[in-house]
């Protein structure tokens, strides 16, 4: 029998499973899923989704890699660079993992099948792109019945967009406490007033709620019949409310206009640039990730020269606007995702296993951090030795920039609050880092106070 | 074909199908009266491009 582990998120289907043999990721079909999948593979729905890239390719293996009684085929799908989770994309990215959720479920209809399931962690952003990665989600579709997964879709897509579009705020976070999505009551609970005029709001969320409330131990509602016809409807609509959100979040946060903003001079952008780009080279990064990014200034040199960024901030706004300009400009090679460096995504759902920690999933061979350290210092009060004992963890090879006291942006900072941090200095910085890395290149800004370091982290550690 | 529990492993949940059946009856409605009022428009006036008498979304 092949050595093999159980993917920790996937026991909810019994239709098969994903597991891991030899570093790679297979997926089990059971005897129990056998006619489904046959139906897939032969009504040319398989075929047609993959080449609308709408849904992840694998090839069949014919060796049964678990030795299990279920076995009916074993898939080897596509590998996907870096797994990504809802609470971590911005509202462009989950209507867009929303849309395609509807799409797919139109092309399965037209050939027979239906989606069983609507939650976003069946979607990965891959090539700029979202992609359905479950293969298995597919069912045998029944005429008369309503979609078993309207309710899921609701909650885990179309209740958090209507949260942000309408309380005009970063609203991912809570997907992570909501696992299984945002329930309607509480949904019906947090959204203004103003959103009764919407009419798809009353009719997904207020309407939804006092039928389900009306429900509570009442009658078996598997008898209700159903008809094509009423779910194309659904579907056309649930996608013209989609469609119809603005693109553009227009409201105001702390860091979607930084570079316009700021009191810094686009020469210093400049003079950044230039020396960021004699540290990187004679460098080969395979994947960067950078921390910080805003609107992704620095990533996007980065992928120009083939490297795979992941772009993260903790704004929702830059996110989306960096999600926004790959799209558009169709750069295949970086993943935007918001990130709260001082609080990243925790290891989440059953054993704390189903959904891994955020730095769990990244393996950089180069990690940004620039024009950052002075936000976690003293915006966090994050010790600069424990930050530089972070840094050891997750970043074989640094780019980072300090900012000193003596700098605008840190007075800004220190005016509104007592200046504890009497251990924040050049020679401080210094003095955390070099016991874990080589310090390589360190190189004033011109014009500026501020320094940029190239650092290798030390093999002995 | 019957869809066997097995396979419905999210919990359709209660009230779920039910909501779907009364949402349908209103969009239905909707459409049919949208169509009706195309038709009507396309009568008098000379319909652009654009506008068709299938299209059938609904204004959120």
């Amino acid at each position: 029998m092949t050595n093999y582990i159980t993917h920790p998120a996937s026991f909810k289907d019994p239709s098969g499973f994903v597991f891991q043999a030899g570093g790679t990721i297979y997926r089990q079909v059971n005897q129990s899923y056998a006619a489904t999948y046959d139906k897939l593979m032969s009504s040319g729905l398989y075929q047609q989704l993959v080449n609308k890239k709408q849904l992840i390719p694998h090839r069949e293996i014919t060796e049964n890699l678990t030795q299990s009684p279920d076995w009916y085929k074993t898939l080897q799908p596509e590998a996907i660079p870096f797994i990504s989770y809802p609470y971590e994309w911005s509202f462009e990215q989950l209507r867009d993992a929303a849309l395609l959720t509807l799409s797919v479920l139109r092309t399965a209809l037209s050939h027979g099948m239906i989606l069983k399931d609507a939650t976003p962690f069946n979607i990965q952003f891959m090539r700029g792109r979202p992609v359905f990665i479950d293969t298995l989600s597919f069912d045998v579709y029944d005429h008369s019945r309503p979609w078993v997964a309207y309710r899921q879709f609701c909650q885990c897509f179309l209740f958090p967009l209507y949260l942000e579009h309408y309380l005009k705020k970063d609203v991912q976070k809570i997907l992570s406490a909501y696992i299984e999505g945002i329930p309607v009551d509480v949904t019906a609970r947090l959204l203004p007033w103003k959103s009764n005029l919407s009419f798809g709001v009353w009719l997904h969320v207020y309407l939804q709620n006092t039928v389900q409330r009306g429900k509570k131990g009442g009658s078996n509602t598997n008898t209700v019949q159903f008809q094509k016809k009423k779910l194309l409807d659904l579907i056309s609509h649930l996608e013209s409310i989609l469609q119809r959100f603005p693109e553009e979040r227009t409201y105001k946060t702390t860091w979607n206009n930084y570079y316009e903003d700021s009191i810094l001079s686009q020469d210093y952008l400049q003079q950044k640039e230039k020396i960021f780009r004699e540290l990187c080279e004679g460098l080969t990064i395979q994947q960067a990730l950078d921390l910080g990014a805003n609107d992704g200034y620095f990533s996007k040199i980065l992928a120009a020269g083939n490297t795979a960024v992941i772009a993260t901030d903790v704004d929702g706004q830059c996110i989306n606007r960096l999600y926004c300009e790959v799209k558009k400009k169709n750069i295949p090679n970086i993943l935007p995702l918001i990130l709260d460096i001082s609080n990243p995504s925790p290891a989440i759902g059953f054993h704390n296993k189903e959904r891994t920690a955020f730095f769990e999933r990244t393996h950089a061979d180069l990690v940004l951090a620039l024009a950052l350290v002075h936000h976690l210092v003293i915006g966090k009060n994050i010790p600069l030795p424990m930050l530089a004992a972070w840094f050891r963890d997750i970043a074989p090879r640094l780019i980072i920039e300090f900012v000193p006291k003596e700098d605008e942006k840190v007075q800004q900072m220190l005016s509104s609050r007592e200046d504890v941090f009497d251990h924040y200095t050049q020679a401080d910085f210094e003095n955390a880092f070099s016991p874990y890395f080589d310090i390589q290149a360190s190189k004033p800004i011109p014009g500026t106070h501020r320094v940029l370091y190239l650092m290798t982290r030390k093999n002995a550690l | 074909m019957i869809i066997t529990s097995i396979f419905l492993y999210v919990d359709p949940g209660s009230g779920s199908y039910l909501v779907q059946a009364i949402i349908a009856a209103i969009l239905g409605a909707l459409f049919y009266f949208k169509n009706i009022w195309w038709r009507i428009k396309a009568f008098f006036f000379k319909p652009k491009k654009d506008e068709t008498a299938g299209n059938d979304t609904v204004n959120d």
